[in-house]
C-alpha cells in the first residue's frame, strides 16, 4: 500500500495487439471514481514513469518466448493478486494459430537466415507460466466487466465470472438466433459476460471469451454439422480463439490413452 | 490522480534501433534504421478459412485494427466473387472515415502536437498530453472529445471501437440505426471546427519555424496514394496513382494488379522491406505513402473546406509535391477535415439507412486482393485460397513498409544535419523521434508511452567499433 492507503495497481504487456489496455484507458475515463481508489504505478500506454512495488498485476499478450517467462515470473513474485487482462493473456487467441504450424517454418519465414536470433516458440496463456488469480476474459475485453472485476478486487472479493454460455445473454436481449439466418455462433459452449455482443450485431460469436465449465463440445459440433459446416470449419470454429486449450486436451487425451 | 492518456501502439517485439556510422573525419557517413516488422501473422493465417481473415487480420494491432478489418473484407469479396451492395459499401466507407478521424486526431494532438506546441527541446516527461493539458487545456479537450469522436462512429457501426464485428464477405452484419445517424450528424459540426482550429495552430508554427522545418528531412521522392477517377483524394477505393518527384504520373493502375507494378526490395539491416516501383527498380522507383503522399498525388479534394486548404496546399512547391517531412502533419490536418467532411456526405445521403447490406456468395475464385488507404498509407491484403477456401498463402503490404525507406533517409539527414564528431546528445534523439514520428509508423517505437519511444542509437567509427549508445525505455 501507499502512504495514502491505495493499493498500487501495474499494467505489462507481452505479445499482443494491446487493444485491452486501450480499452482500459477507455473505461477509466469514465470510471474516474476509480483513478482516484488506487495508484497506477506502472501502464507503458498511459503513463512514463515506472514504478516497482505494487499489489496488482495486470497482464495482457501472450508468452510466446522464453524470455518472457523470467519477466513474468518477477511480476508473480512481486504482486499479491495478478490478474490474465484478455484473450492473449487467458488464452493466448490468435497468437497460438502459430502452434499449428512447425515453429521452425514460422521463424524461417518472419526472420530468414537470421532466424536463430530470434528468440519464440508456441504461444501460451500466461496460467501456463504462473499462477493466475482473476482472469478478464475477451478480445477485446469488455469495459464493463473490466471496472466490475477491478472493483471486486478493491473489496478484497473473487471476482464473478459467469458461467452460463452467451446463449443465456443472447436470449435476454432477444436477438434473432444466428442459426435462424443461416449463420454459425459458438455461444452455447462459450462463456458469457460480453452481452453476446456479436449475435446482437448480427455475427456469429467466436468464443473469444473461452469455453463455459464442462462445454457439451459434441453436442455444438453436432449443431455445426447440421448448420452445414465442414469437419475443417467446425474444427477452424473452436480454434480461433481457443487453439492452446484445443491443442492442450487433445494432448493430454491422447497421453491417458 | 494519475493521468490518463491514450497513445497509438502496436505489435512489435523489440526495439527500433537506429546505428549511424562516421567516416575516418569524424563526420556522419550513413546511419540506418533497424526494424523487426510482423509477427509472423501472414504465415499464421495459411490453413485457415478466408471469412475468419477479417477477425483474425485486425488482432496484429490494437490502433488501427479497422483498416485490416475492411481491407481484409474487400479482400473476400472477391475471393468469392461478389460486389457488396451500395450500402454496404456506404456504411464501410462511414467506419473507415471513423478510423481515420480517431487516428489523425490522436496523431497531430496527442503525439506531434506536443512536439509542436511545448517544442522539440522540451523535457519529454512533460512533452505530451497531459503537458499540453496543462499549457492548452481547451485544445486538448477538444482533441479527446474528436478522438472519442472517431470511435463512437467506430462503435455505433460495429458495437466496439476495438475489434468492430460489422464487415464480412459480400457486406457488411447491421444497418445504420436512424438514432445513431442522427447522433452522429449532429456532433460532427464541432469536430470540423477542431480539426480547422488544429490546422491553424501548425500553420501559426510553420511560420515561426519555416527556417527549421525548410532544412529538417527535405528529399525527393516518388509518392503513391488512391485518387478517384478525376483525380481527387481518395480513401476507401480508387486507382493507385504515383507520381514522381516532380509530380508527373508515373503510371495509374487497378491495386488488384499492384504486383505487376510494386516489388520489394530486402535490406540487411532491417525486417522491413521496402517497396519500390517496378519499373523504375531499387531505389531508384522508391517512393513514400500516407498523407503527405496522397495529397501529392491527388489533384484536389470533393468537399469544399479540405478543398479550399488542397489549394494552398498545392501552392507550397510551386505546384511541384511537398518534400519535407514535417509537412505529413500539415498534410495530415487537411485529411482530418476531408475525413470529418466525407462522413457528414455519407451520413446525409439517403441510402445509408438502408437494409440491403449484403450480397450473396458466388463461387471461390482462389484469389482476392483488398486495398484502402489506412491513417499511415496504402493497405494490401492478398489473400490465395484452395477451391474450399482455406488460405493457402497470405502477403500483407501495410503503409510502414512503403515509408520505410523514406524513414530511413530521414534518419540519415537528420543525422547528418545534428550529429557532429562523436558525441551524442539528448538533442539528437529528440530531432530523430521527430523525424521519425512525421511518418508516424505503426512500431512500438514511435508511439509508446507519450511522449517518449522506446529508442536505441549506436555510433559507430569508420573502423566499426562501438564508440557510444544512447538508450531511452519506454
Ligand atoms: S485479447 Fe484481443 S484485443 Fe486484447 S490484446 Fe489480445 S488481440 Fe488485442
Ligand atoms: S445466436 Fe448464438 S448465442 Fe445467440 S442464441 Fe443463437 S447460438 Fe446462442
Ligand atoms: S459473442 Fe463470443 S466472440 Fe463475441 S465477444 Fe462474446 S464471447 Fe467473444
Amino acid at each position: 500500500m501507499t502512504s495514502n492507503g491505495k493499493p498500487k495497481v501495474a499494467f505489462f504487456d507481452f505479445a499482443c495487439c494491446e487493444g485491452c489496455q486501450l480499452t482500459v484507458v477507455d473505461s477509466l475515463q469514465t470510471h474516474l471514481d476509480l483513478l482516484e481508489a488506487v495508484e497506477i504505478v506502472q501502464f507503458r500506454e498511459a503513463i512514463s514513469d515506472r514504478g516497482e512495488d505494487y499489489q496488482i498485476a495486470f497482464i495482457e499478450g501472450s508468452c510466446t518466448r522464453q524470455a518472457d517467462e523470467e519477466r513474468l515470473r518477477k511480476i508473480r513474485a512481486q504482486a499479491s493478486v495478478v490478474v490474465a487482462l484478455g484473450a492473449c493473456a487467458h488464452t493466448a487467441c490468435v497468437n497460438a494459430l502459430k502452434n499449428l504450424h512447425p515453429l521452425e517454418d514460422v521463424r524461417r519465414w518472419v526472420y530468414g537466415d537470421q532466424a536463430e536470433w530470434y528468440d519464440t516458440y508456441e504461444a501460451r496463456p500466461i496460467s501456463a507460466v504462473i499462477e493466475v488469480d482473476a482472469i478478464i476474459p475477451g478480445c477485446p475485453i469488455d469495459r464493463e466487466e473490466f471496472i466490475r472485476v477491478v472493483k471486486a478486487l478493491l473489496l478484497g472479493k473473487k471476482p464473478p465470472l459467469p458461467d452460463y454460455p452467451v446463449c443465456v445473454e443472447c436470449k435476454l436481449k432477444e436477438n434473432v438466433c444466428m442459426f435462424h439466418i443461416g449463420k454459425f455462433c459458438m455461444g452455447p459452449v462459450t462463456r458469457a459476460g460480453c452481452g453476446a455482443i456479436c449475435p446482437t450485431y448480427g455475427d456469429g460469436c467466436e468464443g473469444c471469451r473461452g469455453f463455459i465449465p464442462a462445454p457439451n463440445e459434441n453436442a455444438m459440433k453436432d449443431v455445426l454439422a447440421d448448420a452445414g459446416l465442414t469437419v475443417e470449419a467446425i474444427m477452424a470454429r473452436f480454434t480461433m480463439f481457443n487453439t492452446y486449450l484445443v491443442s492442450a486436451r487433445k494432448a493430454d487425451g491422447e497421453e491417458r490413452r | 490522480m494519475p493521468k490518463i492518456t491514450i497513445s497509438p501502439v502496436t505489435r512489435i517485439e523489440g526495439h527500433a534501433r537506429i546505428t549511424i556510422h562516421l567516416n575516418d573525419a569524424g563526420e556522419v557517413a550513413q546511419s540506418y534504421f533497424h526494424v523487426e516488422q510482423f509477427r509472423g501473422f501472414e504465415k499464421f493465417c495459411e490453413g485457415r478459412l478466408f471469412y475468419e481473415m477479417p477477425q483474425i487480420t485486425p488482432r496484429t494491432c490494437g490502433i488501427c485494427p479497422v483498416s485490416h478489418h475492411l481491407a481484409s473484407a474487400k479482400a473476400c469479396d472477391r475471393i468469392v466473387g461478389v460486389r457488396p451492395t451500395l450500402t454496404a459499401h456506404k456504411l464501410r466507407e462511414l467506419m473507415h472515415m471513423g478510423q481515420l478521424i480517431q487516428s489523425h486526431a490522436m496523431h497531430f494532438f496527442e503525439l506531434s502536437g506536443p512536439d509542436l506546441l511545448l517544442g522539440f527541446d522540451a523535457d519529454p516527461r512533460i512533452r505530451n498530453i497531459a503537458g499540453l493539458v496543462q499549457t492548452h487545456p481547451d485544445l486538448a479537450i477538444k482533441a479527446v472529445r474528436a478522438r472519442a469522436f472517431g470511435q463512437e462512429i467506430i462503435r455505433r457501426l460495429g458495437g466496439r471501437k476495438v475489434h468492430p464485428i460489422f464487415a464480412i464477405p459480400g457486406g457488411v452484419n447491421k444497418p445504420l440505426e436512424p438514432a445513431d445517424r442522427d447522433w452522429l450528424l449532429g456532433q460532427i459540426g464541432e469536430h470540423i471546427a477542431t480539426a480547422q482550429m488544429g490546422l491553424a495552430i501548425w500553420k501559426d508554427w510553420l511560420e515561426k519555424n519555416s527556417a527549421m522545418v525548410a532544412e529538417f528531412a527535405v528529399f525527393p521522392s516518388a509518392y503513391m496514394g488512391l485518387v478517384r477517377d478525376d483525380g481527387a483524394l481518395e480513401l476507401y477505393e480508387g486507382t493507385v496513382r504515383l507520381i514522381d518527384a516532380d509530380g508527373n504520373i508515373l503510371d495509374e493502375f487497378n491495386p488488384c494488379d499492384y504486383l505487376d507494378y510494386v516489388g520489394e526490395h530486402v535490406e540487411p539491416y532491417t525486417y522491413l522491406k521496402y517497396p519500390f516501383y517496378k519499373k523504375l527498380g531499387y531505389p531508384a522507383g522508391v517512393y513514400r505513402v500516407g498523407p503527405l503522399g496522397r495529397l501529392n498525388v491527388a489533384s484536389h479534394i470533393s468537399t469544399p473546406l479540405a478543398q479550399d486548404e488542397m489549394k494552398v496546399w498545392k501552392s507550397l512547391n510551386g505546384g511541384k509535391p511537398v518534400e519535407g517531412s514535417l509537412f505529413y502533419h500539415y498534410a495530415r490536418l487537411i485529411e482530418f477535415i476531408y475525413a470529418l467532411e466525407r462522413a457528414q456526405e455519407l451520413l446525409e445521403d439517403r441510402d445509408i439507412l438502408r437494409t440491403d447490406i449484403a450480397s450473396d456468395g458466388g463461387t471461390i475464385t482462389g484469389e482476392g486482393i483488398g486495398c484502402l488507404e489506412a491513417p499511415r498509407g496504402t493497405l494490401f491484403h492478398h489473400y490465395w485460397t484452395d477451391e474450399h477456401g482455406i488460405i493457402r498463402k497470405v502477403n500483407l503490404i501495410v503503409a510502414t513498409g512503403h515509408n520505410g525507406w523514406a524513414m530511413n533517409h530521414a534518419v540519415n539527414l537528420v543525422a547528418k544535419r545534428y550529429v557532429d564528431g562523436t558525441k551524442l546528445t539528448e538533442g539528437m534523439l529528440n530531432r530523430v523521434e521527430a523525424a521519425i514520428r512525421a511518418y508516424d509508423p505503426c512500431l512500438s517505437c514511435s508511439t509508446h508511452a507519450m511522449g517518449q519511444m522506446p529508442l536505441r542509437i549506436e555510433l559507430y567509427s569508420a573502423r566499426g567499433e562501438l564508440l557510444e549508445t544512447l538508450e531511452r525505455e519506454a
